[in-house]
């Protein structure tokens, strides 16, 4: 079959930069073709010089031929949403807030010529229901806000789709969604490629995203091609050393735990939390209240790495600040070794919270810009110890080198620093406490595969090390089969099953659970999953009883 | 919508209550007893005149009844007698009233009418020539004073070239003082149009309108312009306010009847009644401009009329 877009030696460069250095590729009619790489590896660069979008004093150069013409030409015009449509990771900026869904979806119909405005609205509604938007009139009159992530995604989707492209762009389709939207989204975008014969360029960082999606592979680093070749020979016999490197850093959902039993003794014992937020009302009206944690009890024993699974809005954050005293609950318990956290004020409070420290999901905004890297670390010392200003100095170089940075790192800002690095700095920051309790916070979701892989391993490695606990809250099943000794999955602010991390991987007993690990994309392109499961379904939330021994499950 | 306007009008009544008990504390605030530096300059006032005046003034009882004294008037609709020619306030502000407020909806026209364009060029043309000299420009108009800004035009439209009237209350006489009063504002405007302006073409939304094939004007008037003026009309607000309080300098520069060249008379005079009147009016024009700026807001912005 004859290539529906062929790249040749594409190169951009800005400001003297090269950001994508001679990449070449063919997408055929009916191909998926993956493009993989970290941050800056030029992988959207890539996107937006083949749309035509690139910031004005970019420069593009090489060829890249579809429908007779080089995109890449000066005068050429380049086909957009007709020709290529291009769809972009946040579906929640992707449209614009002011107008309806209805005029988003048949503008672009109707300025292209292609049909009447009644005719682009009735084509829009079809449209709507074939990316499985239920009561789509309705949608038309709406605006983008008072539609969920996926929802709007399935709107991008189609808003592009009604121009009939024939090459479709999906630049992180499904990065900011939860992992059982991502699985929906997916699946859409598939059988739109199946059906319409479009040749789809994917652009990911999540190898389960690319082995379940992709024909060919392209793999990026520093905007050089690194490997080009079909999906099953480029996870079997991976050519390019960075390639065989990104496969290793990443997590396997179905990967053989090797962890040993923890002890029994137990540390923080939470006990029938409930927390609801009101949302703000009018004058003399209340607001509605939202329920995020409903009478949630579990235990954490000491040495242990306790992973909260969930997705978005499950209560996994909430229950992690209440725990750190950061958020207060309505009811209930927060035992550490015997004191309740919760009836805890003043220096009493003070004092028990460097017991307890938080690692944050994003390390750009964790970080006070205006302090030095050294202040930053050494500030918990100040309030809690009393130390000279030379020891200070001399824990803080020591807190750097176990993170693995430089003691010379001290005197600079965060924004001197990597993303990775910034992470480690705010661990520093937090075992510079010297707590008992870690509890972090989807502390490597910000961060690029292989760094993520980095900033795992330092967290295992200084829980032995420093003997501490650790609360490991995360979305992502892959990351926590490798880090946790035990978890627990929530869903609207109820625990659904706790166990054992061997077991509940294993053999999950919650069906909520077992759908949560059948989504989830699994970086292996021989293993072909079936149709999903509906996640919609009522799931039951009842007490925790114990299944197996130290296996609860909701019933 | 109506939930979040009800909101904004309680809120709106509650500043007016508050203006209310300061306006009374008002005379108060002023050291030495308000009737004898009232009648300080004036010869041949006996006592009997000056405790006459206390007593009308209510000055002779305690300030909580003053207050309700105060209060059961002006919800009357009476706002008491001016001191000096004895007529009615609330008549005497609103028979000049529409010339401020003429003034000051004229400026706020020719502020918008030239601003947001300029900060819309200065966007689409960001980081050129263009923009940098309009910008310097707009620096150049926020920190002109205007009292400055009034006199130089006056010498060079009204003396040197003799096209416009130098005072007076005409259609032509509103040019000069509005030209004061809006070229400054117009360049607080520009700036603010092209910050956000800029913010909202690195939007995705705007990145998808153009992936969609759209041609760059229908995206910019369509995608970038409306969500891009949600920031000005909130600044619309504000420099409403300031306005009207510019309006107090340009009205004595170009002798334009309004109520900001009385309040300056009443100042002078110690008029305490219509000085009080000034800042109760005042106070309820910036409070109902606030709130049609809300609604207009809830108008342009969804998530707020549909919450």
């Amino acid at each position: 079959m004859s290539a529906l877009l062929s790249v040749k030696d594409l190169s951009v460069s800005l400001g003297g930069k090269t950001l994508v250095d001679g990449i070449s590729f063919d997408l055929a009619p009916g191909e998926v073709l993956s493009i993989v790489g970290e941050s800056g590896s030029g992988k959207s660069m890539t996107a937006k010089a083949l749309m035509g979008l690139l910031p004005p004093k970019a420069n593009a150069t090489g060829t890249a031929m579809f429908d007779g013409a080089n995109l890449l030409a000066p005068d050429t015009k380049t086909p957009r949403g007709t020709g290529i449509g291009l769809i972009f990771q946040e579906p929640m900026t992707a449209l614009t807030p002011v107008l309806t869904i209805g005029m988003q979806l048949t503008e672009a119909l109707v300025s292209h010529e292609l049909c009447s405005k009644d005719e682009a609205r009735s084509r829009a509604i079809d449209m709507l229901d074939r990316v499985g938007i239920p009561v789509p009139a309705t949608r038309m009159r709406q605006y983008p806000h008072e539609l969920s992530g996926g929802m709007r995604q399935r709107v991008v989707i189609a808003m592009m789709m009604l121009l009939g492209p024939r090459v479709l762009i999906a630049d992180e389709p499904t990065t900011a969604l939860d992992v059982t939207v991502q699985a929906q989204i997916l699946d859409l975008l598939k059988e739109i490629v199946s059906e319409t014969q479009i040749g789809l360029i994917l652009i990911t960082h999540d190898m389960g995203v690319v082995a379940e999606m992709a024909d060919h592979v392209l793999v990026m680093k520093a905007g050089k091609a690194e490997e080009l070749g079909p999906v099953a020979d480029l996870f079997a016999l991976p050519v390019a050393a960075y390639t065989r490197d990104l496969l290793d850093a990443v997590p396997r959902i179905d990967a053989v735990s090797t962890r040993a039993e923890p002890e029994t003794e137990t540390l923080l014992s939470v006990r029938n939390i409930t927390k609801t937020f009101q949302t703000r009302g009018a004058l003399f009206k209340s607001g509605a209240a939202h329920r995020a944690l409903d009478d949630v009890s579990l235990e954490v024993r000491r040495g242990e790495t306790l992973a909260l699974v969930g997705e978005s809005g499950s209560g996994k954050t909430t229950l992690g600040r209440v725990i750190a005293r950061l958020t207060a609950a309505d009811a209930g318990q927060v035992l550490l070794e015997d004191t309740d956290l919760t009836c805890l004020a003043g220096r009493d409070l003070q004092a028990r919270r460097r017991a307890v420290q938080m690692v944050f999901q994003d390390p750009y905004a964790s970080l006070d810009p205006r302090q030095t890297v050294g202040r930053t670390i050494a500030e918990p010392m100040i309030i809690h110890d009393t130390l000279t200003k030379a020891e200070r100095t001399q824990r803080v170089e020591s807190l750097l080198g176990k993170v693995g940075l430089g003691a010379d790192m001290a005197r600079r800002y965060p924004h001197e620093f990597s993303g990775g690095q910034r992470q480690r700095i705010a661990i520093a920051r937090a075992m510079a406490a010297r707590p008992t309790l870690v509890i972090a916070d989807e502390p490597t979701s910000a961060l690029d595969v292989s760094i993520q892989a980095r900033v795992l391993d330092l967290l295992e490695g200084l829980k032995q090390s420093e003997d501490l606990t650790m609360l490991f809250i995360s979305h992502d099943l892959a990351v926590v089969r490798q880090i946790a000794d035990r978890v627990a999955v929530m869903r609207n602010g109820r625990i659904l099953e706790l166990g054992p991390a061997s077991a509940l991987f294993a053999a999950p007993k919650h069906p909520y659970t077992r759908a949560l690990i059948d989504v989830a994309p699994v970086p292996d392109p021989t293993r072909k999953r079936g149709k999903r499961p509906v996640l919609q379904g009522d799931y039951p939330t009842g007490p925790l009883k114990e299944v197996d021994a130290g296996h609860w499950v909701a019933g | 919508m109506w939930r979040f306007l009800g909101t904004r009008i309680a809120m709106g009544a509650f500043t007016i209550w508050i203006t209310t008990i300061l306006v009374t504390l008002l005379i108060h605030a002023v050291p030495g007893d308000p009737v004898q530096i009232m009648y300080a300059q004036s010869q041949g006032t006996t006592p009997e005149q000056i405790e006459e005046v206390r007593r009308s003034l209510g000055l002779d009882r305690s300030i909580p009844v003053q207050y309700l004294m105060y209060m059961e008037r002006l919800l009357q609709g009476d706002l008491g007698a001016t001191i000096r020619g004895g007529q009615p306030v609330l008549e005497v502000i609103l028979q000049r009233l529409p010339n401020t407020l003429l003034l000051a909806c004229a400026a706020m026209f020719i502020a918008i009418l030239i601003g947001v364009p300029i900060g819309f060029l200065a966007a689409y043309r960001e980081g050129t020539l263009t923009d940098i000299a309009l910008m310097i420009i707009a620096i150049a108009g926020i920190s002109m004073p205007h009292f400055w800004l009034g006199l130089m035009l006056l010498f060079f439209f009204a003396l040197e070239l003799g096209w416009l009237p130098v005072s007076g209350n005409g259609w032509l006489n509103l040019v000069l003082p509005a030209l004061t009063l809006g070229l400054s504002n117009a360049a607080i405007f520009a700036r603010l149009t092209r910050s956000s302006m800029i913010d909202v073409m690195s939007q995705d939304y705007v990145q998808t309108a153009f992936a969609k094939g759209l041609p760059k004007a229908l995206v910019l008037r369509r995608h970038v312009l409306r969500a891009g003026l949600l920031p000005v009309v909130t600044m619309m607000g504000l420099q409403f306010a300031f306005m009207m309080g510019g309006a107090i300098v340009v009205e004595n520069i170009f002798s334009w009847n309004g109520v900001g060249r009385m309040a300056v008379e009443a100042i002078f005079q110690r008029d305490y009644p219509l000085i009080q009147g000034f800042i109760l009016t005042f106070s309820v024009v910036v409070v109902f401009v606030a709130i049609v700026i809300d609604a207009l807001y809830a108008v342009l912005d969804p998530r707020i009329r549909r919450s």
